[in-house]
């Protein structure tokens, strides 16, 4: 399975869902494919899924998409607990596990290249509808049905390693600057103001 | 920590705004859970690590949510890599309730908390993190409200640091 081809398909699905990415190949391609003002396209390993659920607890009304990868659930596993407990109905996690970290140049394996099985730690965590997704067919199914079920979801997606992420041209965006077009996407589809934001 | 200052602090977050509190269990500010968890005006909700409670924290702050997170001072180190990604570079403000054990003022010091106190402040400092320490109830409500305006204003984590007699 391509993690391009699955984002691609992904990206058709989205009507007001909001969108966190970890840095990974996973935030470029996501830039490349999707243009929405309500993607927050986190800059760095390990922070997405803490960011999509503080998001899915603060708008329980809203769906919140979580995409992340291999190399940053392992950096915070501690989240699993987490969401494990919570159980936020409106969040969605989906992981690209390649088993490697693959940098702009480096290829190096993961713990899940070798014993390690990120849907078992998951569910062991307390998430119960936990799942690998291993085919693209099965991703088109049980990934894509994620998306109108309300109920924590947190699905492994097992891709091949894509070096397609090196060609892809880097977003540009300015990470100050795709934290405000997401908060005034917010004020504008919840009809509120986000308080820190405030007047000059 | 006496319970009527545990009631003041918890009541001056709530006048400051703040109805989102991430948390990791610690003992010496520990009365102000049980209120924080009563009260259907404020969100309470605990986490695994102290790294987590920063990044569910600024999730919230982003979707509307005014945030605290409460948490000892070894989660500071612990977090540090939230609070500069998050916190710092992304510029999310956050109001850090911190216990600050080990400080010169945290009356229950010993030489198993003095390291990780002698630390604190220089690594805040480190993140560019300002603080404020507190160590009586003197203006707690005003310095408070104080913390969550110049957190809000600078778009960054603003630490309280609590000692004295909150370490009681």
């Amino acid at each position: 399975m391509i993690r391009y081809e699955c984002l691609q398909l992904l990206a058709s699905k989205m009507s007001n869902q909001l969108v966190v990415t970890s840095q990974s190949g996973q935030r470029i391609e996501w830039s490349h494919l999707s243009r929405h003002e309500g993607n927050l396209l986190v800059g760095m390993m390990g922070c997405a899924i803490g960011v999509a659920t503080g998001l899915a607890l603060a708008l329980p009304h809203r769906k919140v998409i979580a995409l992340d990868s291999d190399g940053s659930v392992l950096l915070s596993l501690f989240n699993l607990a987490t969401l494990g407990n919570l159980r936020p109905k409106n969040l969605v996690v989906y992981v690209f596990d390649n088993g490697v970290y693959s940098g702009s140049r480096i290829s190096y394996p993961t713990a899940t290249a070798g014993n390690t099985d990120l849907t078992a730690m998951a569910r062991g965590a307390g998430i119960e509808n936990a799942q690998t997704i291993r085919d693209f067919e099965e991703f088109k199914k049980a990934g894509i049905d994620a998306l109108s079920k309300n109920e924590l979801g947190f699905y492994v997606c097992k891709v091949e390693e894509s070096l397609l992420h090196r060609e892809i041209p880097r977003p540009n965006t300015d990470l100050a600057e795709n934290k405000y077009t997401f908060v005034r996407y917010l004020e504008r589809t919840e009809e509120k103001t986000i308080p820190f934001v405030g007047r000059g | 920590m006496k319970d009527e200052l545990a009631k003041r602090l918890v009541q001056g977050l709530k006048d400051a705004g703040i109805n989102f509190v991430t948390y990791l269990p610690e003992t010496r500010l520990s009365q102000i859970v049980p209120l924080i968890r009563d009260d259907p005006d404020m969100e309470l909700i605990a986490v695994a690590n102290e790294s987590e409670a920063i990044t569910i924290a600024a999730g919230a702050t982003l979707g509307g949510k005014q945030a605290a997170v409460y948490m000892e001072n070894t989660g500071i180190y612990t977090s540090c890599y939230s609070l500069l990604t998050v916190g710092k570079q992304l510029g999310v403000p956050l109001l850090l309730v911190i216990a600050y054990l080990g400080g010169v003022p945290d009356l229950r010091n010993s030489f198993l908390y003095a390291t990780i106190g002698k630390h604190s402040i220089p690594v805040l400092q480190g993140l560019g993190i300002d603080h404020r320490v507190l160590e009586d109830g003197d203006r707690l409500e005003i310095k408070i409200t104080d913390a969550v305006r110049a957190a809000n204003s600078l778009r960054a984590p603003y630490a309280l640091l609590f000692a004295g007699e909150f370490s009681e």
